[in-house]
């Protein structure tokens, strides 16, 4: 049995502590917005916060993150509301989508940090996220979108 | 009329029309209309053939034939009939359907419910806007005879028709509680809107599925998740036409949670109360597994140098899929013969979502439900009857929005779904049955590798005078279904579609497929045929240019005399990029590229790392012509999106094969364009006054082409296989000349 801490609230998990995070949130609670790609660590699909730093839960062990915020794009914004996921709605980035939640919550711990990044600095940033739509240009827009309208 | 039951006890349209107090409007294939209302529930079969359904809420529901996969294909339907019908766009929904492919088939696909081709919109725009002219009509009969008033005085407007003599208004929900007209005249060419007229096509509205996907809650087939559903991993044999002989479950089953061991025609499944524990079972199974497979022999290089071979052997002739003229005779008596070969390697479609299937067989082992994300619910329908043998009907299918498709997404039930059906039937509960990453790329049904042979004959002054293809591969066409190639002549489209030369006015020309044997699993991916000829027609007509010592815009230029539609999308793309004037150390390469009734042309920017062999595209141009522009954001997104999917395959994907099997295994091996490899992309729509058509490979067949041509301009070096990757680039530099015969 594990604890742990998603998106504000206790949550207590039948599961091995070597259970990769992912299967933890996606099977055992229920919240599939983060999502399996690979397993490997090279697509983002599945990435989520652990106290505020964007993690891969593919390959991050559930006993790992005990006793550590989690936070998954369901939790990003109570009213899925952030200002990202404004900007993708603005910008109409998602094609399939599948990748999106692991872009959003990759860009957000982008712009906890750095409040008007470059796109030299979001290239860099985004550039393990995945998307086989290839909505890139988008994805980089709705970022320097965001930090926008954060700024103003 | 269809002929499609109701399963008893789910659900019926008529309980639905009864408990919504809808209205449903129904185009039948004579141009009638028929008109079901909750007041006056015709038979089910009539109102089951509908496209359209309005409730007493004003939300009209679309039924839509097309399977969303990102190509955007539930807002660009719907959109069609919202025009057409004057329905206020914020209370249109779109509903997949899943059944009655008689009535919802795609007429480009066999009739089929298929998703695939690009071929949606038109597929479907006719038939759509009628059915929303129809829908149209009866609602305004409907309000005429409920105010007492003729018809042709009244008026649609945006959800509600109005009479204005009077200043009278209803809500099409308001009408679609009234007794309707059950008979009104049939809709002709005249009662469409003119183009001008159109307030919704052509406007940049919204994507419902936009907000749902950046908050992680549009469901995908693997996010299911059903009461008492167990999960299933599964383990496949690691050649093609090979078997479990011994199965060593002691360890897999000491694993808790771990419920069963289901043996497969091509692997084993291992089935567990959690997904983890269904993982750790697949990596404890022990399995031995057959050698008997001719398969075994199959090697990637070695197969395509065959192929090369027999594209070179002119003696072999192969199924023509286009002739005019007299190419042969031509070419073997011109003076000046030009000839080039080309290659491409096998690609693989790594859709974002790996491969999953639900399940959950009835207790008589003949019904079901699936959830499925699909390109083809025809095939996954087709599928599950045959594997329980049982009649369509029993069948339930739930179709889910996939995460991504790109050709990968179509045959593939007929492996999957059945092994998702087969172990449900034998643990008598709900299975979601998991493809990892690894299994869906060493189970890949990849783009064939191909082999071409490319000859042309140039006049004195120049000028193509007899063009000839022949592309080596095997047929896809032949893996789906033997016989229907048969009965297609050998023409196998999803090999050589992009080789019809249809935009030059060369008189003499032979397209041919010179079929060899299969030797891996192969699919249509994006851009199907035209993925891997456009990028040698187009490098060819560039060859050509330099060899007629020619411009190679007004090369192309002087070979499209009078195609208007590709002199507009060149000369678009010409101006766009600046054609010729790339900055310092970089340069541009053009290709012109129809994909079936859309015309494109893109311009590449490309600088090349001579020492490491790196190709890399700072910039990309493109002009389309869609014909009408349904839902214009869209188009450029999609052309964007496959200009990027056609960039990354020309310069970095390869599947290779040795020993039968594939020896890339998840996305460290197979590497696709990442963010940091992806150029300014600026794509525009050419206005156009053609009917609509396809824009989801559009950008794909362009890009192979537009980069080789960049790199003779930047290095006076031809790239003639497919991907331009690092070796091939520096041996390309390496290579004395440009000439290859």
């Amino acid at each position: 049995m594990l604890t742990l801490n998603v998106n504000g609230s206790t949550r207590h998990v039948d599961a091995d502590g070597d259970t990769a995070l992912l299967w933890v949130l996606r099977e055992h609670l229920g919240l599939t917005g983060t999502k399996y790609g690979c397993g490997i660590a090279m697509c983002g699909a599945c990435t989520v916060h652990v106290d505020g730093v964007p993690k891969r839960a593919c390959i991050t062990p559930a006993s790992s993150v005990v006793g550590k915020q989690i936070t998954t794009i369901e939790g990003l914004a109570p009213a899925g509301d952030h200002p990202l996921q404004k900007a993708w709605i603005a910008e109409q980035v998602p094609q399939c989508g599948y990748c999106q939640s692991g872009q959003i919550m990759q860009a957000a711990a982008l712009l906890q940090h750095v409040k008007q990044p470059t796109r030299e600095q979001i290239v860099r940033h985004m550039d393990g996220n995945l998307c086989r739509c290839g909505t890139y240009q988008g994805i980089v827009r709705a970022i320097e979108r965001a930090a926008k309208e954060v700024a103003t | 009329m269809s002929t499609f039951a109701v399963p008893p006890g789910r659900w019926s349209r008529r309980a639905f029309l009864a408990a919504s107090g809808g209205l449903s409007v129904a185009l039948l294939a004579d141009g009638a209309i028929e008109v079901a209302s909750a007041s006056e529930a015709p038979p089910a079969t009539h109102a089951l053939n509908a496209w359209i359904t309005i409730d007493r809420d004003d939300i009209v529901t679309v039924k839509s034939g097309s399977a969303e996969m990102g190509q955007g294909v539930l807002t660009s339907l719907p959109l069609i009939v919202a025009e057409e019908m004057d329905a206020d766009w914020s209370r249109v929904r779109v509903e997949m359907v899943t059944h009655d492919a008689k009535t919802y088939g795609n007429p480009k696909i066999f009739g089929m419910l298929y998703t695939a081709g690009s071929t949606s919109i038109e597929a479907y725009f006719d038939t759509l806007r009628r059915a929303g002219a129809a829908a149209r009509r009866v609602l305004i009969y409907s309000a005429a005879r409920h105010w007492g008033v003729a018809p042709s005085q009244l008026e649609s407007s945006s959800g509600s028709i109005v009479h204005h003599p009077s200043g009278r208004k209803l809500r099409f929900g308001e009408i679609a509680v009234l007794r309707a007209v059950s008979s009104v005249p049939a809709i002709t060419d005249a009662d469409l809107k003119p183009r001008s007229a159109y307030r919704l096509i052509g406007t940049n509205v919204e994507r419902a599925d936009v907000p749902p996907k950046t908050r992680g809650e549009q469901q995908y087939t693997i996010d299911m998740r059903l009461p008492g559903m167990l999960h299933a991993a599964v383990l496949r044999a690691p050649v093609e036409g090979e078997a479990p002989t011994a199965i060593d479950a002691v360890a897999a089953k000491a694993i808790p949670g771990v419920v069963d061991i289901v043996r497969l025609p091509e692997g084993v499944a291992i089935v567990a109360e959690r997904c983890e524990a269904a993982l750790a079972g697949k990596a404890a199974l022990k399995v031995e597994w057959s050698q008997a497979s001719e398969l075994r022999s199959a090697d990637s290089e070695q197969d395509l140098q065959a192929d090369v071979a027999t594209a070179k052997d002119l003696n072999r002739r192969g199924a023509a899929w286009r002739e005019r003229g007299a190419a042969l005779a031509e070419i073997s008596r011109a003076e000046r013969v030009v000839t080039r070969e080309y290659a491409t390697n096998y690609v693989y479609h790594a859709q974002l979502e790996p491969l999953a299937a639900v399940a959950s067989v009835g207790a008589d082992g003949k019904s079901a439900e699936i959830w499925i994300g699909t390109q083809a619910p025809s095939v996954a329908l087709g599928v599950a009857t045959q594997v329980l043998q049982t009649t369509p009907e029993k069948i339930r299918v739930h179709l889910l929005q996939m995460g991504g498709g790109f050709g990968r997404r179509t045959m593939f039930t007929r492996e999957l779904l059945r092994d998702a059906l087969i172990v449900s039937r034998q643990v008598r509960r709900p299975v979601k049955l998991l493809w990892t990453r690894e299994e869906d790329v060493r189970n890949g049904w990849f783009r064939p590798a191909t082999a071409q042979l490319l000859r042309a004959s140039l006049s004195t002054d120049g000028n193509v005078e007899a063009w000839h293809h022949r592309i080596a591969c095997p047929s896809v066409a032949g893996y789906y279904s033997a016989e229907n190639l048969a009965r297609a002549n050998n023409r196998d489209l999803f090999v050589m579609e992009g080789a019809e030369l249809s935009e030059y006015g060369v008189p003499h020309l032979l397209a041919e497929h010179v079929i060899t044997t299969r030797r891996a699993r192969i699919a249509a991916w994006r851009g199907i045929g035209a993925g891997h000829n456009a990028f040698a027609v187009e490098a060819f007509m560039d060859e050509l240019a330099a060899e007629a010592k020619a411009d190679p815009v007004e090369f192309r230029r002087r070979h499209l005399a009078g195609n208007v539609r590709a002199l507009a999308v060149l000369d678009r793309v010409v101006a766009m990029s600046q054609f010729g004037e790339a900055p310092e150390g970089r340069a541009h390469g053009l290709s012109l590229a129809p994909y079936k009734a859309s015309m494109a042309a893109g311009v590449a920017e490309i600088s090349v790392d001579r020492t490491s062999g790196v190709v890399r595209v700072h910039r990309f141009w493109a002009a389309v012509d869609p014909g009408l522009a349904v839902h214009p954001r869209n188009i450029i997104a999609q052309v964007e999106g496959a200009i990027v999917w056609g960039l990354s395959g020309a310069l970095k994907e390869r599947i290779t094969i040795k020993q039968g099997e594939v020896q890339q295994s998840n996305l460290h091996e197979y590497t696709f364009m990442r963010l940091r490899d992806v150029p300014e992309i600026r794509v525009e729509i050419v206005p156009s006054s053609a009917p609509p058509s396809g824009v989801g490979e559009l950008g794909v067949p362009m890009t192979g082409a537009a980069v080789a041509n960049a790199f003779f301009a930047l290095t006076g070096k031809r790239l003639r296989h497919m991907p331009f990757d690092a070796e091939r680039v520096r041996n390309a530099l390496d290579a004395p000349g440009n000439h290859q015969s």
